[in-house]
């Protein structure tokens, strides 16, 4: 065995000898204390589990074959005699829970218009037995606890014949086999590529008193306990190979494969890639607590973009160390996934999905969002590890709040999606239109699948959430709030926060109350929408006959109305200009359903503008938010010379061709 | 016309002297493409014009606030501005079909022909142009859905077999280029069969259809060169007319976007127009040659003014 590691190297075969020890004595072994993957001298979580895979992947078949031994550690205060598991690649089966959403819904585009047996997956757990239990394999049943579909099969729940005591520990070992579709939710094949995700029977949760362990559905992510993972896969020789953890070792065998080696410590997941073309780009990044070895897996196509990846991924790094708090893993491995998969943009522990193409000009940053996103999980679900299927705004939406700051930091407000040939949007207006057609549909406090849809589920979780802490900006400040969310990482990490641990923080840190924004923001659907009602000038001397006006001596009275159109309700600063230059700013408290301000002076009112320092990110219609009086044609006119235009050219096209 | 005479020169001298027709179907198209885009004008004059949100569209272009608007229900179903636009851009594809014959007949001539003359060889000719344009369409549906399907097979065997997604794109270009090509030879295989109806006042097109194939593949590769010529000037045009709109006009200058995006029409439309006059300058020069089997039969060209 050829260790890369030595530290490592004797970590595993002093890890070895213990396990040998407690199998004679089929005492169960405790979780390992290991701090080898770790920039940290002890374990940062409570560690649950302790995962030992012996993988053999079959890159012909797509299939795999494993061994799983499982050690839980009892840490709920209360015996356990059932224990559920996720089998999520059951989730790719005509009649499952994911693919009737999906086809309900779409999944990524994927709207299952017919079923390509290319899709199917499967992970079906050959033997399951548990340590001074027996074999239990018969007892297996399937679980539907969200929808009660029959014919779903990603929950399987054993019940044990001996209860495991507080603080006790358990030991399954489960033999399965693995079907990969072809790439479905970022798992799966294509072509000679495989991600291997969400791959092998996993335990739920114990949370709040009860199993957590939902159904796979079409549009919610994951949630695991914290522990250990010492994965072993074999693969042919030809593969290049990625995965969660630290690399250990790699064994050549004579039959052509090899068996790579993988630790991770303090991880929920763990996840892997496969393929013969990768090309790696190697960097490193110090982190206050010592370095991270940063590997890039890139499409050999997509080379030229090893290093855009590399600087996104470092200044996100960077960003979210001084903002949040330090990353504590060794490693971060960026892969870039096949072309034309469905393996792009996502997150597991130390390990992530960009999403690229051959065609990357520099002006477009969606390879930076993603890459800057799905880094940002580290964070929000990896660290901080919240329960997705529930609450999924505190990961994705925390997620692509923080993810704006660190886009807009690097590369402007309004230019961090495109600023290409003078043409512009800001990675914030991104995640404000994906909130505004579904903006009353769900509040952002939702279970994941029972989102009204996918476009709420994204327009709410990520884009409403990032709105609403964008806007929370303006009510307590943007470095309270940074200061707010420093705290909560600390706090939280190694742990499964909910909700109310989340808006508590906010509050403490804050000092304020803000219950009356949370409570509408959060918990509510409320909509908010503030416009200009009405705005009026009229001479004092109206009433006079031949009434001559002359600008800067005629006395006008002039009215304001501000209207809130709907419920959310929300102070606002209002700017009225006049003619004359003068700009005078009122202070609203939103409560009342509209405001009229009123004026008697020697101008007349030019603009009214409400939040004129566009601090609220969330009002559904900005084009109201502001009046000119006298209107301003340039803007629209500019459009419909780019409609006209167009419409020649077309004509010219079509006629040039056909006649 | 003068069998010496390159053809390139040929079509440029034709089309010297029959500006006219350039700026009246220029005209055309602003109007048709003016009054297409009366239902998209309304609806955001009436969101932007009195909102200060709207200038990041006018001092540089801020997509998202495009998009913001574009979902406004305000706006409209998008389709209420399309329509409109799309109807009258089908509206020029027919009034070119309509005023061609006139045209052809304008570039036959040494002489300014006379309205009348004009509008006669229009009426005389329409029927016969939109059964030209029918047979047209078929063709290139044809071979165009042919090709379509080469590549549909091509790249469907390359996305199996290779994850560089450059080869799609690679593909997709070259068949893009055939297709080009494909359509040029239609082109200068059914000009030259219109100015065949229109200069032999041919009733039977498929008579003019099968002379034009058989002088187009005898000449193919000559008129092809200068075919080329004009469309890689309009390219040309189109890209340097969009960048000069980008790198010379400040975004808050509507004129200004309007008169260089309008010139660049005018001129990509006298790239079309110079194709024309080149296939007329051949038309009249094979149909003087001893070879041609037409040759027997009298072009009729407008009669020349008393001087």
């Amino acid at each position: 065995m050829r260790f890369k590691h030595p530290a490592s190297a004797s970590i595993v075969l002093l890890w070895g000898t213990i396990r040998l020890s407690a199998q004679l004595a089929t005492v169960v072994p405790p979780i390992p204390a290991t701090t080898s993957s770790i920039n940290s001298s002890a374990p940062l979580s409570e560690r649950v589990v302790h995962y030992e895979i012996d993988a053999n992947y079959d890159a012909e078949k797509h299939t795999l074959d494993a061994t799983e031994i499982l050690t839980y550690h009892n840490l709920t205060g209360q015996a356990l005699d059932t224990f559920p598991f996720h089998l999520y690649l059951n989730g790719f089966q005509p009649n499952s829970t994911w693919v009737r959403e999906a086809k309900r819904e779409g999944a990524r585009g994927r709207v299952f218009a017919r079923w390509d047996s290319a899709s199917y997956g499967a992970e079906e757990i050959k033997r399951l037995e548990v340590i001074d239990q027996g074999d239990l394999t018969s007892q297996l049943q399937f679980i539907h606890p969200d929808d009660d579909n029959q014919q779903d099969r990603s929950v399987v729940e054993v019940r044990l014949p001996k209860p495991v005591p507080p603080d006790g520990s358990v030991e399954f070992r489960i033999s399965f086999h693995d079907q990969f579709p072809k790439t479905l939710e970022r798992t799966g094949w294509n072509r000679d590529f495989v991600l291997g995700g969400q791959w092998f029977p996993k335990v739920g949760v114990w949370w709040h008193g009860a199993w957590n362990c939902h159904q796979f559905h079409a549009y919610t992510e994951f949630f695991a306990d914290f522990g250990v993972y010492d994965v072993k896969l074999t693969l042919p020789q030809n593969e290049v190979v990625g995965a969660s953890g630290v690399e250990v070792g790699t064994i050549n065998q004579r039959d052509g494969t090899k068996t790579v080696t993988y630790h991770g410590e303090d991880i929920h997941d763990f996840a892997w890639t496969a393929s013969p073309h990768y090309k790696d780009y190697y960097d490193i990044f110090q982190s206050s607590l010592g370095p991270v070895k940063i590997r890039i897996m890139m499409q050999p196509s997509h080379w030229g973009q090893a290093e855009r990846h590399d600087r996104i991924v470092k200044a996100t790094m960077e960003r979210f160390e001084q903002w949040y708090g330090p990353y504590p893993y060794k490693t971060l491995t960026v892969v870039d996934p096949e072309p034309g998969s469905e393996a792009y943009g996502m997150e597991y522990p130390t390990f992530i999905t960009g999403e690229t193409s051959w065609f990357a000009p520099q002006g477009f940053l969606d390879l930076e969002i993603v890459a800057a996103h799905e880094f940002g999980h580290q964070y929000w679900y990896g660290m901080v590890a919240t329960n997705e299927f529930e609450d999924a705004w505190m990961d994705e939406g925390i997620n692509s709040y923080s993810e704006v700051k660190v886009m807009d930091s690097i590369f402007g407000p309004r230019t961090s999606l495109i600023n290409l040939a003078g043409v512009t949007e800001g990675d914030r207006e991104d995640q404000r239109l994906g909130y505004l057609p579904v903006a009353d549909l769900d509040p952002m406090a939702r279970n994941g699948w029972q989102y009204a849809n996918s476009a709420s589920y994204d327009g709410i979780s990520y884009g409403k959430t990032a709105l609403v802490l964008l806007t929370l900006e303006s009510i307590i400040g943007e470095d309270t709030l940074r200061q707010a969310m420093h705290s909560y990482f600390l706090r939280y990490r190694f742990t499964h926060p909910t909700k109310e641990d989340f808006l508590r923080t906010l509050e403490e840190v804050s000092g304020q109350d803000l219950r009356w924004y949370l409570h509408q923001a959060v918990y509510g659907t409320e909509v908010l929408d503030y416009e200009v009602l009405q705005v009026s000038s009229y001479p004092v001397d109206w009433y006079k006959e031949q009434l001559i006006e002359s600008k800067g001596r005629t006395e006008y009275v002039s009215n304001v109305w501000i209207h809130r159109k709907n419920d959310f309700a929300l102070p606002v600063e209002v700017e009225v200009k006049f003619d004359n230059g003068e700009r005078i700013r009122e202070h609203w408290d939103g409560q009342d359903r509209w405001m009229r301000y009123s004026y008697q002076k020697r101008a007349k009112v030019q603009s009214v503008e409400i939040d004129p320092e566009h601090r609220i990110e969330f009002d559904r219609n900005n084009f109201n938010n502001s009046y000119i009086v006298e209107r301003v044609p340039a803007p629209a006119g500019k459009l419909v010379n780019y409609w006209t235009f167009s419409s020649q050219l077309l004509a010219q096209f079509l006629a040039w061709w056909m006649v | 016309m003068h069998s010496k005479t390159n053809l390139i020169s040929a079509g440029t001298h034709i089309l010297g002297r029959n500006k006219r027709y350039i700026l009246w179907f220029y005209l055309l198209n602003l109007a048709f493409a003016w009054a297409g885009g009366i239902a998209f004008s309304r609806s955001i004059h009436r969101i932007l014009d009195h909102s200060l949100y709207a200038d990041r569209l006018l001092h540089g272009f801020d997509l998202a606030v495009l998009e913001e608007m574009i979902a406004r229900p305000e706006f409209g179903p998008v389709g209420s501005s399309a329509m409109p636009a799309l109807m009258c851009t089908v509206l020029f594809f027919l009034a070119s079909i309509l005023f061609m014959p006139g045209v052809l007949l304008g570039y036959s001539s040494d002489h300014p022909i006379s309205q009348e003359e004009f509008f006669r060889a229009c009426g005389l000719n329409a029927w016969r142009f939109v059964r030209l344009c029918v047979v047209f369409a078929l063709i290139a549906g044809i071979l165009t859905g042919l090709l379509s399907g080469i590549h549909g097979t091509v790249a469907s065997a390359l996305d199996q077999y290779s994850n560089d997604d450059r080869l799609p794109v690679l593909l997709e270009c070259a068949t893009l280029g055939l297709v080009f090509l494909l359509l040029t030879g239609l082109r200068i295989w059914f000009d030259l069969g219109q100015s065949d109806v229109v200069l032999r006042d041919q009733p039977a097109v498929r008579k003019s259809i099968r002379w034009a194939l058989r002088i187009t593949r005898r000449h193919f590769f000559a008129l092809l060169g200068s075919y080329l010529v004009a469309a890689i000037v309009a390219g040309v045009i189109l890209l340097a007319g969009i960048f000069l709109w980008h790198a010379l006009v400040p975004p808050d200058s509507v004129l200004g976007a309007f008169w260089v995006s309008q010139a660049t029409l005018a001129l990509l439309l006298v790239s079309r127009f110079w194709q024309r006059a080149i296939a007329v300058a051949f038309y009249l020069r094979i149909s003087t040659e001893p070879e041609t089997d037409l040759s027997s039969i009298p072009i009729r060209l407008p009669a020349t003014p008393a001087p």
